[in-house]
């Protein structure tokens, strides 16, 4: 900082940069930081881990945390630390299929359902609220435990049973913009209702969907580190925190961290993404109140 | 509304209710022919000889029509037989009451202090909206209700049972005073995640109410705060808090499976995940209907519920 730093100036830049910048408060800021650490992780694993993830070393079963392992081993002897940081991979990968799958049918149905109203409503309507009673993690939890299709079983029946509750949101908030102006205009203009739908409804419904994106994530972290927590979805062996946590709870008294760790890191990953959607969803709201 | 549109009222849903049961238990019924290999497979276990399939397809008729099959299924399920568990043994009923020793504290008392701290929480939040305690409250309704249980669990386990040793690590205890403290973390993790996502909703909700004109013109009118708040702010809230409980209700259901496991406690959410790596279709399929008939007298519930609490819904029927 200059000793001639004119007040003036300095309250014009500060009044711009808010202008430009929305001002994210501390919580989201960290929350984002930590997702990106661990996007980084499932991107380049190899890079940041000091071992291999799967190395068995039958000698040095469940030692506690030292120089030579940070987090000490697990029964097998295989670096935790490594297991954790390639165990982002796997948190990832199948909630953001599961997020991504979500959003994109949820959102062509609450289209559908909402601009065009009538009978495609009512029976979509009626399909989604009996899907909605139907909690997902105890479908699945059943229907992959008895078919035993592991991982795309269980992101099938996620990607199914999540639905509904996007299907509502993203409903409502087209049935709110069905009788403005603008889409008044484009239809008293002849445009196609298919184009009304994807070119002028969709790309106001955006923010949204931005928001919902990592609420899903969020859920998809939370179903199927359940899943692969009870030994459904991923095969054994896999470095996966929900699974991770499960094989090493045995070991909790001589290395506790095997246990801990994978889940300090489910929670750090869930929490992360839940603040940065729940920020994003305020952001919405309040731009939708104040208009 | 009179009392016979009432009856009426209570009388379709309760037929609707029904009728979703059914459907799922076809659903059901039809899990031990889906499962791989076939019902006598699943039954005689993986090494069976020829013999033995044909002598159980005898034995329990798996040669009859289906349909046949399932009114035998359905006439069993109405007398309360589930039929026998193919790895413990004893009848797949008894081994549900069992469980439900468990379950049943554990999913009731954590609900029951949700809906409390839940709707007390978020109601003061809404109230001291943007205060020190309504941030604090906000941040922990984030960050409680996205956290899978069996991490919670096992992280409260490591601390207040290992490091502080406080509390048992492990299994269902005996007598009345262990059985409690073996309770306590299986309670707690999901008291956390069922509280925050209730406060959630319901200070959002209540903010909404807030704004609306007939609270404005109530305290205009010179009504006491609280009366404001019982009659207007909490009464026009609860349609939607109510929704809520009713999911959050399940979901403490699929929490407590999830905890049961981490925990090693011996509940019907054990039972289920015990019964499907064992292959034990019997006990899956009872578990699960027990399962289906909950959700569906919850969601009945709720929607008398809402009659009760919202006199426009008893205007229009």
């Amino acid at each position: 900082m200059s000793a001639t730093a004119d007040p003036t100036t300095d309250a014009v830049a500060a009044r711009t940069r808010t202008r430009t910048l929305p001002r994210v408060p501390p919580s989201v800021a960290v929350a984002a930081l930590l997702l990106l650490v661990v996007v980084v992780c499932a991107v380049v694993p190899g890079l940041l881990a000091p071992d291999s993830p799967s190395q068995i070393n039958p000698l040095e079963g469940l030692q506690p945390p030292s120089a030579a392992h940070l987090l000490g081993t697990d029964a097998l002897g295989r670096d935790v630390l490594s297991r954790v940081i390639y165990g982002a991979r796997s948190v990832l990968t199948g909630p953001l299929i599961v997020a991504i799958a979500v959003l994109a049918i949820s959102t062509a149905l609450a289209l559908l359902s909402g601009y065009r109203g009538g009978w495609v409503d009512g029976v979509l309507g009626r399909t989604m609220d009996t899907l909605y009673a139907l909690p997902p993690l105890i479908v699945a939890i059943v229907l992959v435990g008895v078919f035993g299709g592991g991982y795309t079983l269980a992101i099938c029946v996620l990607i199914v049973f999540n639905i509904p509750n996007s299907f509502r949101a993203l409903r409502a908030a087209v049935v709110e913009r069905r009788g403005l102006p603008y889409v008044d205009a484009a239809r008293s203009l002849g445009v196609p209702p298919r184009r009304v739908m994807l070119q002028h409804l969709l790309p106001n419904i955006v923010p949204l969907i931005v928001a919902g994106f990592f609420l899903r994530l969020t859920y998809g972290v939370v179903e199927l580190s359940s899943l692969s927590f009870l030994g459904l979805g991923v095969p054994p062996g896999s470095a996966d925190w929900g699974r991770m946590l499960a094989e090493n709870r045995a070991g909790i008294f001589e290395n506790a961290w095997a246990a801990i760790a994978p889940g300090v890191a489910l929670v750090v990953v869930t929490v992360s993404a839940n603040f940065v959607g729940d920020w994003l969803y305020e952001r919405v709201e309040q731009k939708r109140r104040s208009r | 509304m009179s009392r016979r549109t009432f009856i009426a009222f209570v009388g379709r849903r309760l037929l609707a209710s029904v009728g979703i049961v059914l459907v799922v238990s076809v659903l059901i019924f039809s899990l031990i022919h889906l499962a791989p290999g076939g019902a006598e497979q699943t039954i005689g276990g993986r090494f069976a000889t020829p013999e033995q399939l044909a002598s159980i397809r005898a034995s329990y008729g798996l040669d009859d029509p289906l349909p046949e099959q399932y009114v035998r299924y359905l006439g069993q399920v109405v007398q309360l037989h589930l039929g026998n568990s193919l790895t413990r043994r004893e009848p797949v009923g008894e081994a549900i009451l069992n469980g439900l020793k468990v379950t049943a504290p554990i999913v009731l008392i954590s609900f029951l202090l949700t809906s409390l701290l839940g709707t007390v929480l978020g109601t003061v939040a809404a109230y001291r909206r943007g205060a020190i305690l309504d941030r604090v409250i906000g941040g922990f309704s984030i960050a409680g209700a996205s956290v899978p249980t069996f991490a919670t669990a096992t992280i409260l386990l490591y601390v207040l049972g290992v490091q502080l040793g406080w509390l048992p690590t492990a299994g269902t205890g005996e007598g009345f005073v262990d059985r409690a403290g073996h309770l306590v973390i299986p309670i707690l993790t999901l008291a956390i995640f069922g509280t925050a996502s209730l406060m959630k909703l319901t200070r959002a909700r209540v903010l909404q109410v807030l704004e609306e004109d007939h609270v404005t013109f109530a305290r205009a009118r010179g009504l006491s705060e609280r009366h404001v708040l019982i009659r207007s702010v909490l009464r026009n809230a609860g349609v939607q808090v109510i929704t809520v409980v009713g999911v959050l209700l399940l979901s403490l259901v699929a929490g407590s499976i999830l905890v049961e496991v981490t925990l090693g406690l011996d509940g019907v959410g054990s039972l289920l995940v015990d019964a499907l790596s064992a292959r034990d279709i019997p006990t899956v399929q009872g578990v699960t209907l027990l399962i289906t008939v909950f959700i569906v007298a919850v969601n009945l519930v709720v929607d008398l519920l809402y009659f009760a609490i919202d006199p426009r819904l008893r205007a229009r029927s």
